[in-house]
């Protein structure tokens, strides 16, 4: 068994994690974290739905920056999937997907502040690369033989439209109504830079304790996603499209100047603007580089491989709960709820939650993303567990689950993992912004201090570095044989 | 118990009775080759028997039911998971113990495929995995074996060889067979089944294979 | 169906601008620092909305914002022309807005105060220096980017020790704002907090402080803080005299209960020149550049 490839590596990345465990800051620092949880739940489960006005408004503006949003992104990810061979296009979509949602609208307050344009493109942005990429995916598997037979001389265009679209206008559709979910959960979060989605009150209601407004938030936002089947038609989506910039409300108005003024001066490395020329860079650079870069990697790095292991771990405990294999529907259910709930949550508001509860350190942020991730891959490989078909004398309980479904999942449960490697680290260093050391928290100090060249340098870091463990995980897969689904 | 009797035996599928309903007695000692025409009922039938008898048997189904990603040592080991405290299977997983990988490894000898013992499943050939699936029912040391055409992927001599040790580790057993002459040779008795009825039950010494051409 | 989605998209697009240029010109906006609790804040402010708007005879909105680089860059951006800043971020919105103006301070803001509080398993007391017993305890500041609960904390820290406040300390966070720092070292979060001490007098006033859990253990010397930072071109915007009217009209309020809102027994006038010490400060610790 050791021998194997895929557990070779998996004890590898197992080995890693907790040699990172032994560096990691974990500690519980709240007095009380218990009983702040059970306040908590306490506040979900006796919901104030009347609290605020704002909060219906905040569910609309939700729905409807993710609809523009994921809208802008599809429609030019697709346009840049067309021409995704060119190699320049390729990592041009890498960098862009590699900055998070959040740095985008960090980026764009600066100079479009607080106007719709901010949070429609910052989710646009990183989701058209993420489009054009998984779109591109999809167009080259379809087949080509159909495309072939065509008579000579059909055009290009033609060609596409009839022997790739179709063959493939499933797959399209179910990724990007996929990603319309993810896109509700980008919305969401926006709230915590300012923007007037969910998060802007959840925030609030948190910071104060207010957690019965908390717990109502969450469950409207959760019954929003969880109904989504239900109020997302084909048919209402042009209702939906054409309908939404209309409530992204009115923020302020744009100034020109400031863009110009961003790009001209603002993120232009402060010993350039001094004119002290590139003598002055190379210190600038090298202090940037010992007092925040370093550290912000190292921490980075530390609890993206603790966060992955751990939800890998929390992925295998927890797809049995939803398995045809296991249990009768009273316990599925519960899974079902339970894994609904865990993956509908972005990391952001778990990690913010439970760094709330327990105190800042790296613990809450590894809870939240093993918790997030977990539930995303264990109601995948679960799904794809009830599939299989046992022999009728096959093992019961334990030995079912070590000898029948692991080994049988196991391959695509790496595949997904490895998948999703690139994603906690994106959220890894974003997550730095709720004050964990991570790439993110200098970030957030150097938008703080209004140093945007500063923050600029270090949010190209950060990318370089997703692209980094995109392409390591990449490569893993590949080594390993590990087929990749775009649906994750 | 390795002997059973069984009444009002009967299955359905999508409405329309498959077979049935009828009554089979095997006392110890016997070995039943079920014969008959595919799509008779012979899989159904070895599948009724098995939710009756449970986990007294060993079965052999007709699709094999291995576990591709694991070695072929664990495919075996399986048939055995009952029999063993789940920390001690979950050990096995990781460190087989000495004691199992001997008696797999001769089981293996004796299907001379030895070799093979950590391979993965996935890797093997038709032939390959069916003694696999055997070997396991073999592993499981039941003396009740229920096996749904167990030789259909070997050729000739394998065949006679994995039949013949088939015939010495289970006193008893039921094995659907559409080679009218292995079940002559390794069964005691034969059962044909037609339309999901028992259209002949005999003493295979008593008949030779003209008696049994009809039913195909 | 592509055709169609790019038609639908495209005069999506168009509606999206055409409705987001609809903002009246005449509106003043102003902000203010995060630095309490939400609530609190958008109660206070829309009172002062309110009043201004009675006085200036424009309209006045407020926006609440999530940080204090938000206030500063919307007051850059001219997205607000007018702002409640602390003594730090006043100094670095004016610096990036050429002829902006401090134009009121509170009568408390011109000797404010922080306060370095304590839960109470510390065992520490009251002393008049920080000394070497609060080393290796955990300690949180405000904002970032906060005058009151970062800034002033973090030099006198600096000078004390001769060290980052990182090297002191066994854990350092940012709490957000000061409200949220007094909760968390009231629940023993933290074992140390830096908070401003308008914010801990009015908590205490108002019975919400468990005097049992936790204490002030080192009161900062005095040094200058808030004030009502306004844009220099108000006065093109606006019409002549603008911003005088502003200043005038924030000097003249006299209500009880909007001023106890902040809280502040009345606003006096200030000039920009008062923050200098802020400055450098600011440039000692490298916040400021």
């Amino acid at each position: 068994m050791l021998s194997s490839p895929t557990v070779k590596a998996s004890l590898i990345f197992l080995a890693i994690a907790l040699v990172c465990l032994a560096f990691a800051d974990i500690a519980i620092t709240s007095a009380n974290p218990w009983k702040d949880l059970g306040r908590f739940f306490l506040g979900v489960v006796t919901p104030d739905f009347f609290s605020s006005e704002g909060v219906a408004v905040a569910l609309l503006r939700t729905v409807a920056f993710a609809f523009v949003g994921v809208a802008l992104g599809s429609l030019c990810g697709f346009i840049l999937a067309l021409v995704y061979r060119n190699p320049v296009v390729r990592v041009f979509c890498a960098f862009i997907r590699a900055i998070h949602e959040l740095f985008w609208a960090l980026i764009f307050l600066q100079f479009f502040g607080f106007h719709p344009l901010t949070g429609v493109l910052a989710i646009a942005i990183p989701y058209s690369g993420i489009f054009a990429k998984v779109y591109s995916e999809i167009l080259d598997e379809t087949d080509p033989t159909p495309g072939r037979l065509l008579p000579p001389g059909t055009g290009v265009i033609s060609t596409f439209l009839y022997t790739r679209i179709p063959a493939c206008w499933v797959q399209l559709r179910t990724y990007t109504a996929y990603r319309l979910e993810c896109g509700l959960r980008s919305s969401a979060i926006l709230g915590f830079v300012g923007l007037p989605t969910l998060g802007f009150f959840l925030e609030t209601s948190f910071s104060q304790g207010l957690y019965s407004e908390a717990g109502a938030m969450l469950i409207l936002f959760y019954v929003l996603i969880a109904t989504m089947p239900i109020w997302v038609k084909p048919k209402l989506l042009p209702v939906y499209i054409l309908g939404a910039p209309f409530f992204l409300g009115e923020g302020l108005p744009i100034v020109w100047g400031n863009v110009e003024r961003f790009f001209t001066e603002d993120i232009v490395p402060s010993p350039l603007k001094n004119g002290e020329g590139l003598a002055g860079l190379v210190p600038w650079l090298n202090d940037l580089m010992v007092t925040e870069a370093l550290p912000g990697i190292w921490n980075t790095l530390l609890l993206t491989q603790i966060a992955l292991v751990a939800t890998g771990i929390l992925a295998l405990l927890a797809f049995p709960l939803i398995s045809n294999h296991f249990g009768g529907p009273v316990r599925r259910t519960g899974g079902h709820v339970f894994l609904v709930i865990t993956r509908s949550t972005p990391e952001y508001i778990l990690a913010y939650i439970l760094l709330q509860l327990w105190g800042p350190s790296m613990l809450p942020a590894i809870v939240a993303l093993a918790l997030h991730n977990g539930g995303i891959i264990g109601h995948l490989i679960g799904r794809q567990s009830s599939g299989i078909q046992l022999r009728p004398d096959a093992p019961i309980g334990f030995n079912r689950y070590t000898y029948e479904l692991v080994p049988r999942v196991y391959r695509s449960f790496l595949a997904f993992l490895f998948y999703r490697w690139e994603i906690i680290m994106r959220e890894t260093a974003i997550l730095g912004i709720l004050g964990i050391y991570t790439l993110g928290f200098y970030v957030d100090s150097s938008i703080q201090n209004i140093q945007f060249d500063r923050a600029m340098v270090l949010i190209v870091i950060t990318a370089l570095l997703n692209i980094g463990v995109d392409i390591l995980g990449r490569y893993i897969r590949k080594k390993l044989a590990l087929q990749t689904m775009p649906t994750c | 118990m390795s002997g059973f009797d069984l009444t009002g035996l009967s299955a359905s599928f999508a409405g329309e009775r498959v077979i049935g309903p009828l009554s089979l007695s095997v006392k110890q000692g016997e070995r039943v080759a079920l014969v008959g025409r595919s799509g008779a009922g012979k899989s159904t039938l070895i599948s009724l028997i098995h939710q009756q008898v449970g986990r007294e048997s060993s079965l052999v189904p007709q699709d094999l039911g291995l576990v591709n990603a694991l070695p072929v040592f664990h495919n075996i080991f399986m048939g055995k998971l009952d029999a063993h405290a789940t920390w001690y299977n979950t050990l096995t997983l990781i460190r087989p113990f000495s004691r199992d990988r001997t008696e797999v490894r001769t089981l293996l000898q004796e299907l001379s495929m030895r070799e093979k013992i950590w391979v993965p499943t996935a890797s093997l050939s038709g032939g390959q995995r069916q003694r696999v699936a055997i070997a396991r029912a073999l592993f499981r040391q039941s003396s009740l074996l229920l096996a749904d055409e167990p030789v259909s992927a070997l050729d000739g001599p394998m065949a006679h060889l994995v039949m013949d040790l088939l015939r010495k580790r289970f006193s008893t057993g039921v094995i659907a067979l559409h080679d009218v002459e292995l079940a002559l040779k390794y069964c005691t008795r034969i059962v044909g089944i037609q339309d999901g009825q028992i259209a002949l039950d005999e003493a295979s010494d008593r008949l030779n294979p003209a008696d049994i051409t009809p039913l195909y | 169906m592509a055709i169609n989605l790019i038609r639908k998209l495209a005069a999506a697009g168009i509606l999206f601008f055409a409705s987001s240029a609809a903002v009246s010109a005449q509106t003043l906006v102003f902000t203010a620092i995060p630095d309490e609790d939400e609530t609190k804040l958008v109660e206070r402010f829309r009172g002062i909305a309110d009043y201004l708007e009675e006085k200036l005879e424009v309209d006045v909105r407020y926006i609440p914002v999530k940080s204090y680089a938000a206030a500063v860059s919307a007051f850059r951006n001219n997205q607000v022309q007018l702002a409640w800043f602390g003594g730090l971020s006043g100094v670095q919105a004016r610096s990036l807005v050429p002829g902006s103006q401090a134009i009121a301070q509170g009568v408390e803001d011109q000797a404010f105060n922080s306060y370095i509080i304590a839960h109470k398993s510390t065992g520490l007391e009251e002393n008049e220096k920080l000394t070497e017993a609060v080393r290796g305890k955990t300690f949180t500041f405000g904002s970032k980017g906060s005058t009151s609960g970062r800034l002033i904390p973090e030099y006198y820290i600096r000078e004390a020790f001769n060290q980052a406040p990182e090297e002191v300390f066994s854990r350092v966070g940012f709490s957000g704002n000061h409200t949220r720092t007094l909760r968390l070292v009231e629940a023993g979060t933290y074992e140390l907090g830096a908070i401003n001490y308008s914010v801990w007098t009015k908590e205490l006033e108002d019975g919400n402080i468990d005097t049992d859990a936790v204490k002030v253990i080192y009161t900062t010397p005095s040094y200058p803080n808030y004030q009502w930072s306004i844009r220099g071109d108000v006065n093109e915007r606006f019409g002549e005299g603008f911003m005088d009217r502003v200043k005038q009209a924030l000097l003249d309020m006299e209500d009880k209960e909007l001023l106890e809102s902040f809280p502040r027994s009345g606003f006096i006038p200030v000039s920009n020149d008062a923050y200098t010490p802020i400055e450098m400060v600011g440039k000692q610790i490298g916040i400021i550049d």
